[in-house]
Order: structure tokens, then sequence, then C-alpha cells
């Protein structure tokens, strides 16, 4: 029995709906597919042990002719159809073909009857590189006279060359002009000014990236894999490439998947295995080994911020002067121009004059992309510690300088664009009180020193394309929701379940969810910048009402009432405002009748589908005529927030940090189920943990020196403060055009770990780290800089 | 294609079955479970023996089956996340896991369930220091590990409160 109130499933942490199968081992993701496949080829990729070399010869005549062996890909082969296409954003995962530029890139793929023998085949492999000049830090790629990352040759020979008078590795740019910032700064009373550099990571999500696609008789494929976007990414990018395919050739398949975090949202192993199965005619499977996700899938982008701030006597900040670069690693063609992450410096403060100067540059690394926060960590990072430096020197405390500067909700942020929810004054103070920021940690003479310290931060959603949705009404009354929404984990798709629920009031337990198969569910763009609740969530709804809809017409229809004296609700239609039910919705299908020859009316089997799109209104240009000062009313569309409190030990010896206490707040917008709230705060400060003070990218003569999980560290079970110390809260401020009120809520989280967490070191020891990841080598030599000083 | 005249014979117990393996002796413990026996609740996250993913319970106690050779195993008794549950009744680990949302893109969830049935196999009273102990295998980068170490915790008091009881 169900009534309105208790089907209403928004705010309640209802079971996830795919609990069950993942406690029991039944859950399928896409390797364990591999077993139906008796006849398998399995694909592996011989990788650049160089930086930057151009590639003389390639010889795999000794490959081909193993035994086992079925084909082996190179760049220079004419039938692929790609010649530059390696070297751009979407495609890198691809063999390179005139010249690699970085170690890890792809050189060979083999297609063999097993594992061993394609790893056999490709030792057989011979590659004459001549070596090129590399450079793998961002600082040194930048400017006119540095290395450059790719040879001119190459990025002709990819179309893309011409005059770069910013410098050979410059990719793009963005500027940005609001009031007048030289006047401001002279009225300031204060100034402070420093520069920030955060690190290069990986996603490291423990499901390693793959694909199994299976040759179809009509030369078509089926692509099962875990990369993200059935429709919006993977199927569009195959049916550019592969022009022999059209779209009704290609059929996409995202089964349960372990974990994305921004790494998967570009197809990386889907096109060489596609390929391989057009060659072969044969179901090929392609899965990187843990060593190439590190290597060869996308890191972060990592962040160089020089920051200047301005402020009156009283807190106000007036003046804000930022250059920030992206390093977009080893790529010639991207998407990068330095805008998504000073994003992260325009959105949360309300500052009147602002110039911002971003780049991308391209180095010898391992192709970036998204990570969880689109690089706002890496540029937060700046604006929340040189905040700690400003409230210092104005005698204010940390809270309240955020405070006093804080956008409001109405009020339009650098950009001209209106904040319509911010929840993060709240967040804030939650924090301050949650950690008791005003009560200083007691010393002793031990090495290890206490501080406390509270950041805050924001993340706009992009407005990344339509969503649509499905919902059939089938003639037992049962409900089903079909879409092609990533899930990576976060339980969007039990979300997504209980709105369905709650609009046709009926018991959470008769709504079914079908998800990303291009060939049954409609389309969806990507799992990106936290849209999947908002975007998708709004298509479901719409969805929704459209079959509500259907049912009470054709229920109008049967008992003779107009449509909008119909309710639906149970299962049941009834007569608008009252308990009178007038017929059950299952009684509504009619089974065939020889007399009726069922003419009208729903039928037996046949379900009512109501159809939703939902296309987030899209940015309007920030450049061109009349945007000159890169301005505009709509950069993106809405924003999420959060803070962070942290309570940590300093080793004076060794520099080693230790959390022992910590609290995260969520301004999720109106929240559809708490508990998985609650489990992307939890692991968002848990990722970002690792991050700020552990997890990195080394680098020694131009390769990644820590591709494994052992070296490169990630949080465990006991870098992780115990459960008592571990406070969060979830603080809404709803979103009025989000579905119920909601907001995408998983990136922010991520960003204001780091800053607290120096802000506490400083209180602790009095240094002020710069740098991200805040190592213990790191601290350490902060403190000897500063023990050296003062002797001075 | 296989060259099948090294192969070994490896007699071993299965989720509470005798099983009688005819396989390579090169092959990894996980790679026979998820390919020949076609056990596939056991995952993969890596290949350095660090992701704990492939976690299982031989002879009761938490082993790294990707670190293993499938001659490791003969005679002994192996548990995987398919042999945790009787038919349709969850272990309370396992009710525990749903219960408290400690699983989310469930990748290191098997693994997560066979260490903590193990933690408490050896300590039926592990507090959580030494759960957190016991779990630091196996890494996790949805939950932050907060729900994890609670299921743990519940699972072992409802245990000890008489729930089912724990014969893994
Ligand atoms: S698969 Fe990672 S430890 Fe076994
Ligand atoms: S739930 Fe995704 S790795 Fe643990």
């Amino acid at each position: 029995m169900s009534d309105c109130e208790n089907t209403n499933y928004i705010g309640k942490s209802v079971q996830r709906v795919d609990a069950f199968e993942k406690a029991t081992g039944k859950a399928k993701y896409f390797e364990d597919y591999q077993i139906q496949y008796r006849d398998l080829l399995h694909v592996k990729v011989l990788r650049s042990p160089h930086a930057h070399a151009k590639i003389i010869s390639i010889d795999v005549s000794a490959a081909e002719a193993l035994p086992g062996v079925i084909t082996v890909v190179k760049g220079s082969d004419t039938d692929i159809p790609w010649s530059d296409l390696p070297y751009a954003s979407a495609y890198y995962g691809n063999p390179a073909r005139y010249e690699v530029i970085w170690a890890g890139q792809a050189v060979v793929a083999v297609a063999a009857e097993s594992i061993e023998i394609a790893e056999e085949a490709l030792e057989l492999v011979k590659v004459e590189y001549e070596m090129l000049p590399y450079v793998t830090d961002q600082r040194l790629a930048m400017g006119v006279d540095a290395i450059p990352v790719t040879s001119p040759e190459l990025e002709i020979a990819a179309g893309y060359g011409g005059p770069q008078p910013e410098g050979p590795n410059v990719m793009g740019s963005y500027k940005l002009r609001h009031g007048d910032v030289d006047k401001a700064f002279e009225e300031a009373d204060v100034i402070v000014e420093e520069e920030y550099q955060a690190g290069k990571k990986s996603t490291s999500q423990i499901e390693c990236n793959g694909s199994i696609v299976e040759y179809q008789q009509d030369g078509g494929v089926k692509i099962i894999t875990n990369g993200c976007g059935v429709h919006g990414v993977i199927k569009n990018h195959i049916l550019t490439m592969y022009p022999q395919l059209t779209s009704s050739k290609v059929r996409v398949i995202q089964p349960v998947t372990g974990g994305s975090f921004g790494n998967r949202l570009f197809p990386l192993v889907e096109p060489l295995a596609v390929l391989m199965a057009l060659r072969t005619k044969r179901t090929v499977s392609y899965v990187l080994t843990r060593k190439e996700m590190y290597t060869s899938s996308p890191s972060n982008w990592p962040v160089y911020t020089k920051l200047k701030l301005g402020a009156k006597k009283d807190g106000t900040i007036i003046a804000e002067k930022l250059e920030l670069v992206e390093d977009a690693g080893a790529q010639i063609r991207g998407y990068f121009d330095g805008r998504l992450s000073s994003s992260g410096l325009m959105c949360v403060y309300n500052i009147p004059n602002v110039h911002c100067d971003s780049y991308a540059v391209s180095t010898n690394t391992v192709p970036c992309a998204p990570y969880r926060g689109l690089g706002c960590a890496e540029s937060e990072w700046a604006m929340e510690n040189l905040l700690d430096v400003l409230a210092e020197k104005l005698d204010m405390d940390p809270l309240e300088i955020r405070l006093k500067n804080m956008i409001k909700n109405g009020e339009t942020n650098a950009y001209g664009e209106k904040v319509t929810s911010i929840g993060l004054g709240k967040c804030l103070k939650a924090v301050a009180d949650g950690i008791k920021i005003d009560e200083p940690c007691q010393q002793d003479d031990g090495p290890w020193k206490y501080g406390k310290g509270i950041a805050a931060a924001g993340k706009q959603n992009t407005p990344l394309g339509r969503a649509e949705a499905d919902c059939l009404v089938h003639s037992d009354g049962s409900i089903e929701i079909l879409v092609s929404c990533d899930e990576q984990g976060m339980g969007v798709q039990s979300a997504l379940r209980q709105m369905a629920a709650t609009e046709f009031k009926i018991d959470i337990a008769r709504v079914k969810m079908t998800r990303a198969d291009t060939a049954i569910t409609p389309f969806d763009n990507f799992g990106a910048s936290s849209r999947t609740t908002y975007t998708t969530g709004n298509a479901v709804i719409i969805a929704c009402q459209d079959a509500i809809d259907q049912l009470k017409e054709a229920a109008g229809r049967e008992v003779g009432l107009a449509k909008k004296q119909i309710t639906i609700k149970d299962g049941k239609a009834y007569i608008v405002g009252s308990n009178t039910e007038v017929i059950d919705i299952a009684d509504l299908f009619k089974p065939f009748d020889f007399f009726t020859q069922q003419t009208w009316g729903l039928l037996k089997g046949t379900p009512v589908r109501g159809r939703g799109v939902f296309c987030p209104a899209p940015a309007v240009p920030w450049f061109g005529p009349g945007h000159e000062d890169g301005r505009t009313p709509r950069m993106w569309n809405w924003y999420q927030f959060s803070a962070f409190g942290a309570e940590v030990a300093v080793n004076e010896e060794t520099g080693q940090i230790k959390i022992l206490k910590l609290m995260s707040t969520a301004d999720s917008g109106n929240p559809i189920n708490p508990k998985l709230v609650e489990g992307q705060i939890d692991g968002g400060v848990i990722m970002a943990l690792g991050f700020s003070i552990m997890d990195h990218h080394m680098y020694q003569d131009g390769k990644m020196m820590n591709p494994n999980m052992s070296d490169y560290r990630l949080p465990t079970t006991l870098e992780t403060p115990l459960q008592k110390n571990f406070m969060r809260a979830i603080l809404p401020d709803p979103l009025p055009d989000g579905p119920f009120n909601a907001k995408g809520m998983a990136e922010s989280i991520m960003i204001p770990v780091g800053p607290a967490i120096a802000s506490a070191i400083y209180q602790a020891i009095g240094v002020r780290p710069t740098e991200m990841p805040m190592t213990a080598e790191s601290i350490l030599k902060l403190i000897k800089d500063k023990e050296a000083n003062n002797a001075k | 294609m296989q060259n099948k005249s090294n192969f070994i014979k490896v007699d071993c117990e299965v989720n509470g079955k005798p099983v009688s393996l005819h396989v390579s002796p090169d092959q990894t413990v996980v790679d026979v479970l998820r390919n020949e026996l076609g056990l596939t609740g056991t995952k993969k996250g890596c290949d350095d023996g660090n992701c704990g993913a492939c976690t299982i319970l031989l002879d009761g106690k938490a082993a790294k089956s990707c670190s293993m050779l499938i001659g490791q195993v003969r005679n002994k008794k192996i548990t995987t996340i398919e042999g945790v549950s009787n038919g349709e009744i969850l272990h309370p680990m396992q009710q525990a896991f749903i219960d408290t949302f400690a699983i989310q893109c469930g990748f290191c969830t098997p693994g997560m369930i066979l260490s903590g049935i193990a933690i408490l196999n050896e300590n039926p009273d592990a507090d959580e220091e030494e759960i957190r102990e016991g779990l630091h295998g196996n890494l996790c980068r949805c939950t932050g590990y907060v729900k994890i170490v609670e299921a743990v915790e519940i699972a072992r008091d409802r245990m000890n409160a008489g729930g089912a009881k724990n014969e893994i």
C-alpha cells in the first residue's frame, strides 16, 4: 500500500538498485563477458619507451609470422582511417605515425589468439627511433624558446601547424577582463601575490579500461565497454573514424563499470579494438594493464597559477589578477585553453575587477583529460592558499574573509553570469564549527605539531548537451525507465529511479531501470561535469510526465472523464482531488479481441511509451564581436559548492602529515538520496586526501617512474581517519531548475581538501606549501628552508 | 593452439564443491577462477598484487588470487564471492555492505567482503583499528572506506549478536 506521502522518494536513502548484484558477485563488468566468446582475440600494444622520438622504421615481419598472431597494426598502415588523429585529444590511444611524443604512446598493436602470444609478438617488433629533445615540466614548456613537444613537420602533417606567437607549445588561451584591475590595485590597502603549482595525478579507478568488440555479420560491431557516453562519445567517435560503419552498424553497451572519475570520458581503447574487429572479422578484447592505465590513459591536467589579490582594510577584495597555465600533456589539438581551470578562480568570490590570462601548453607527458573537478582543485589551490595569506595580513580570520567575499545568490560573477544556487556560507560555517577552528590545538614537546585549517570551493557545471529518457508503462502497471547515462558507481540510476517512482506516486519496487545500450536506450551525452542528476534527471521527469499524460487520457476515455479530471497514483487512476478510484492502470491494457481487432486503446503487452528530452540552455559564446573582454552572460550552467576543515599533525623531523580530524560539507542542491550523497562526500574527500599529500606522477628521463599501485601511493584504510573523526554534512541550497531542485555535487568535494590541509600545516609549523601534493619530502624541504632563513 | 603436455592436475574445493582442474601450471588462481570456472565475481584490478580486488578466502584466510599460481591451491578450500551467500540468503557481511551503502562502483566489493569475513574469522571482536589493518590491502577509490569499515563493524555486531554464523 502506498499513498503520496510514502511514495515521495525524494530525500530518502532508498537502497541502491544495483547493491544486491554487486554484493553477490553477479554484477557483470565488461571483462566478465570474455568467457562467452570461445574465439576471442586479445589485443596488446607496444608503447614508446621515449618521451620524444621520430619513428625511423618499424619492422613487424617476425611478429606477423608468429603462429597465433592474426593482425598487426602500426600508425603508417594505409587502411587506418586516421592519419593525423593519434595526436588529438580524443584519439590518442591509436598508434603513432611519424613521431612519438610521450613515453607510453602506442606504436604497434597486435591481435592474437591469446594474451601470451600477443605479448610474445610484441617482443619481436623492431622499432628504430631517432631521439628528439623533450620537455616534461610545464613551466619549461612555456615561452617562445621552449623545447617543442612536437616537431614542426609532425604538426604540419597533422594539419595544425602555423604561427604560435606565445610559444611552440601553447595550445590555446583564454583571457577575461572585468572592471579596471590596475586602478583597483592602486586603491587596494593590501596586496598579496604568489605562485602555485598542482601536480599530475591519475584517477586510478580499480577497474582498468577496456572493451570487447564483437564483429557482426552485417559488417557492423557490437562494443561492450566501460568507456563513457555510449551514444554521445563512443558511438559518435567510432562513426566519425570509420566511415564504413553507419549508425545502424554500431551498437555500444556499457555494462556495470568500475569507476571513471573523468578518466574514461574520451574513447581510448574502443577505436583500436574496433579496427581489430573490422580487420579480423572476429571478436576482440582489449584491456589496459595497470601500468598502461598510468602511462597511456589520461591524467588530470597539472596547473600553474600566479595569483595576485588586492583588498581594502576591511577585507573586501577588489582586485584579482591571475596568470594560469594548464598542462595538457602530449597532444597537438585539444580543447585546452586554460578556461576550465580558471573558472575555479571566478566562481566562489565576488571580485569586481578581474584580469585573467590563462593558457594551455603541451608537454611530453601522458595526455591530460578531465579528473573529478575539471582542473578546479588545481586552480583553487592557489586562491584558497592566497586568501589565507591575505587574511593574515589583514588580521582577519580565514572564515571571516571568505564569508565576506563570497558570491551571493542572485549576484553575477566575473563572467557576467548570474548565480542561481549557492549554499556555501552554511557549508563553511559548519566546517569551522565542526573542527572548532577557534580552539587552538594543544602542542607538546614532541616532533608532532598540530594545526587546523578550512577552505571553500566551487565548481561550474558545463552544459554538455542533451539527455533523453524513455518511460515505459507496462501492461502489468509497472514502470521501466530507459536511459543511456553512465553509471560509474555514483548511484545515479538509483537516484533516477527515485525520481520516476515519485512522479508516478508508485512503490519503487515497481520501477525498473534499463541503461546504456544504444540499440534500446535513447540518446545521452556523457557522465561529465556532474551533469547526470541534473540533465538526465530532468529528462526522466519529462518522460514520466509524458507517459502519465497518456495514461490520464486513456483512463479518461475508458470511464468518460476529461483527462484533466484524472490523476495517477499507486498504479491506479483516481478522480482529481478525491480518493475515488476509477480504474487500475493494468486494466487499461486490453487483450487482443477478434471483434475489436484492438483498433484503439492500449494493448496488453504493448507498453505506453513516454518520451523525455532535456536540453540545458547552451552557453553563449565568450569570443567574437561584443565579447572582446571574454565575458558572457552564460558561460556555464549552475555551480556546486563545498567546504572542508581539517585538523592535522605535522612531524617537524620528517615532514610527514597525519589527518587527525576532518569535516566536509556539500551544497548538493536538494539531495535525492542522502546516503548516496554521503558516499560521494566520503569518496571525494579521500581521493583528494590522496592527491593533496600522497599520489602524483614522478618523472625521470622523460618517463613516469611510478606506474604501479605500490609506488603510486593511494590512500588505504590506514591513511583515513577513524569514523569518529570523519564528519560530514549535506547543506543544500535548492537549484530552481534542477530535478526536484537537485544538482550535481561529486566534484566540488575534492577542491577544498588540499588548501585546508595547507592552512593547517601553516598553523602547525609556520610554513606555507605552494606545491601540491604536499609530500613528506616537500614539507621537510620547506622546514629546512625556513630554518636556513631563520639562521641568516 | 595450446600445448597441453605440461598441464598439471589440481584438486581443490571451490565454494564447498570438490573441483578437479587440468590446467597449465603458469596460470594464476584468479585466471583459473574466472576463465575456467566462470567465477567472474573475483575481480582483477592490477598486475602487481596491490589492489586487492582479486581477494579470495583460502582455508578461511584472505589471499590475493592474482599473486598465486594454481598449484598453490592444491587440496585447499577456496571461497569466492559466489560462495559467500547461502542461496538467496546473504551472508551478514554482504547484507551489511548493502545496508550501509558501502558499495558504489562495486569493483572492490567482492574483495572487500571477503577480507571483511577473513578479519572476523580470525578475530570475531575486531575493533575499528583492527578492521582497518585487515582491509588495508584492499583499495577502494569510490567510498573513502568510511562506509566499508562501518559495514564490517555492523556485520561483526550482528554476527556476535547471534545472526547467521560465519562458517566460511
Ligand atoms: S588484481 Fe590487484 S591485487 Fe590482485
Ligand atoms: S566501490 Fe568502487 S572501488 Fe570500491
